[in-house]
């Protein structure tokens, strides 16, 4: 089995509800994103249209935040997602710099201590972040908690859109081969050999 | 892409971005190990005891210190350990630790002993490889085009010589230690080496302008964007052209004072080269520019 997703950029409309729901899963810190939609405007005045490009952690085949981490903190399962074990992370950033997509993200010490609402955690909060740890990488999961009991990540099963599929990529009837085969699907930036497990399609 | 891809910074935008995490501590890691590893290798050929231990006191305060000050969790330090294989994190911290052992070792052997001259051979080996690391560790980074290319090992290599020799050259001038080779050729390798810098830089420079879109965007940083002032006050400037009329024109005949200042102008254009060459780096548009 390999996990991956694929994103249509027809349907993405911007509406960061994959970010919030990320956020709300996950219960991540401040400024801690997992998933973001960016934003870019495509053509040239006065033909123009904006476009939006979600991102996150592309669970690559051959993942430079893997070969860079010099503590194995950073593993791939069989499955194809690429983990961090917090334990083992000594937060010495190379795999943040490796990783071409700049989808990693360094829980600075002192970002557990306040909350979105000022110096006192919510419930919510209080019962999210004893799960993270300061002073280490963090990064998209695909949700694995979730797709381990047969669920999609929390981003696809959010996107109002269904801009974003997942399932397994090396079964040729999954949906998301098929729309790979069948709508050009292209990793990216490819150019880089990293083989990520997450598609866009135009 | 250059012309039409913006460089953004945290917004929800694609475009260029600046790498940002490896900035002022890991350039002093970078800088401190060069410096001290190229000490040392100095050291053992101009049979220097006083070098020697110098050079490991900076790659072990200098470099370890700011290494451990980066960390985000320096007390798990020993981890970094665990995957030479594929990690050049792992590879630098080995040689690092190997040189640390070997070098004392070499220092507590009498000089001559068969056992120094192990101990020398391995620590000099080692102190090579803490030269060269960074290079390749910013070597192995495929998100950055500025620093994937072959020629960053070549100048750090480079550059650890140079700091080597000037260090050598102010500890003799300033009486702290003697060595076996005469001061005039260490200051005519000074002087080469100072050269060789220049070109190198200059022929890594120009390769980034027939590289992708990224490294373009990066040299455009250096040379014409916001780090340009001290691109060319501090790295260039005082780093290497001051260093060079100033290793020519007056030497270590002009005395310690001179040789001071050639020293001091020396790291500092070796501290901010590689500062600048860190902060600079660009990553890729994600999906680069879009089509209608």
């Amino acid at each position: 089995m390999h996990l991956g997703m694929v994103i249509d950029l027809k349907r993405c409309v911007g509406c960061q509800a994959c970010t919030i729901a990320c956020k709300s899963e996950n219960g991540t810190p401040p400024e801690v994103l997992f998933t973001k939609v960016l934003e870019q405007v495509a053509g040239e005045y006065p033909i123009v249209k904006k476009k939006f490009i979600p991102v996150l952690c592309n669970h690559c085949e051959d993942a430079p935040c893997v070969r860079v981490c010099p503590t194995g903190a950073t593993t791939k399962r069989e499955d194809g997602i690429v983990l961090v074990d917090h334990k083992k992370c000594i937060g010495c950033r190379a795999c943040y710099v490796a990783c071409p997509y700049k989808n990693r993200i360094f829980l600075k010490r002192g970002s557990l201590k306040n909350g979105y609402f000022g110096k006192q955690l919510t419930p919510f909060e209080k019962v999210k972040y004893p799960k993270w740890q300061e002073g280490v990488v963090l990064k998209c999961t695909f949700c694995v908690e979730r797709v381990d009991q047969g669920l999609d990540p929390s981003c696809v099963q959010t996107c109002p859109a269904d801009a974003r599929i997942f399932g397994d990529l090396s079964d040729p009837e999954s949906k998301v081969s098929r729309l790979i085969r069948q709508r050009g699907g292209f990793q990216p930036l490819s150019e880089d050999n990293t083989e990520p497990s997450v598609y866009y399609i135009e | 892409m250059a012309k039409t891809m913006p460089l953004v910074g945290k917004e929800f935008v694609s475009g260029f971005r600046l790498q940002t995490e490896w900035a002022t501590l890991i350039a002093a890691a970078f800088f401190f190990g060069k410096i001290g590893s190229g000490l040392f290798i100095m050291s053992l050929f101009t049979h220097s005891w006083v070098g020697a231990l110098v050079g490991l006191l900076i790659v072990l305060i200098g470099k370890g210190g700011a290494h451990l000050l980066y960390l985000g969790r320096p007390e798990r330090f020993w981890r970094g350990l665990t995957k030479p294989g594929t990690s050049w994190v792992a590879r630098g911290f080995w040689a690092m630790m190997i040189m640390m052992v070997s070098g004392t070792l070499f220092l507590i052997f009498p000089a001559g002993s068969t056992a120094s001259s192990v101990f020398a051979v391995i620590a000099g080996l080692s102190a090579f490889v803490v030269a060269i690391y960074d290079g390749f560790l910013m070597n192995s980074s495929p998100s950055i085009p500025l620093w994937n290319t072959a020629m960053m090992p070549v100048l750090c290599l480079f550059y650890s010589l140079l700091g080597g020799t000037t260090l050598t050259l102010f500890l003799i001038e300033f009486g702290f230690t003697q060595v076996a080779i005469e001061t005039v050729f260490l200051s005519n390798m000074e002087l080469v080496l100072l050269l060789t810098n220049l070109i190198i830089m200059g022929l890594y420079l120009l390769s980034m302008t027939n590289a992708t879109a990224a490294a373009k965007e990066s040299l455009r940083l250096l040379v014409r964007g916001s780090f340009a002032l001290p691109f060319y006050v501090l790295a260039l400037g005082i780093g290497l052209v001051f260093t060079l009329l100033m290793s020519y024109f007056v030497g270590t005949h002009g005395g310690a004072g001179v040789v001071g200042l050639i020293t001091a102008a020396d790291l500092v254009g070796h501290y901010f080269l590689f500062y600048l060459l860190l902060r600079v780096g660009v990553y890729k548009p994600v999906l680069g520019q879009l089509t209608m």
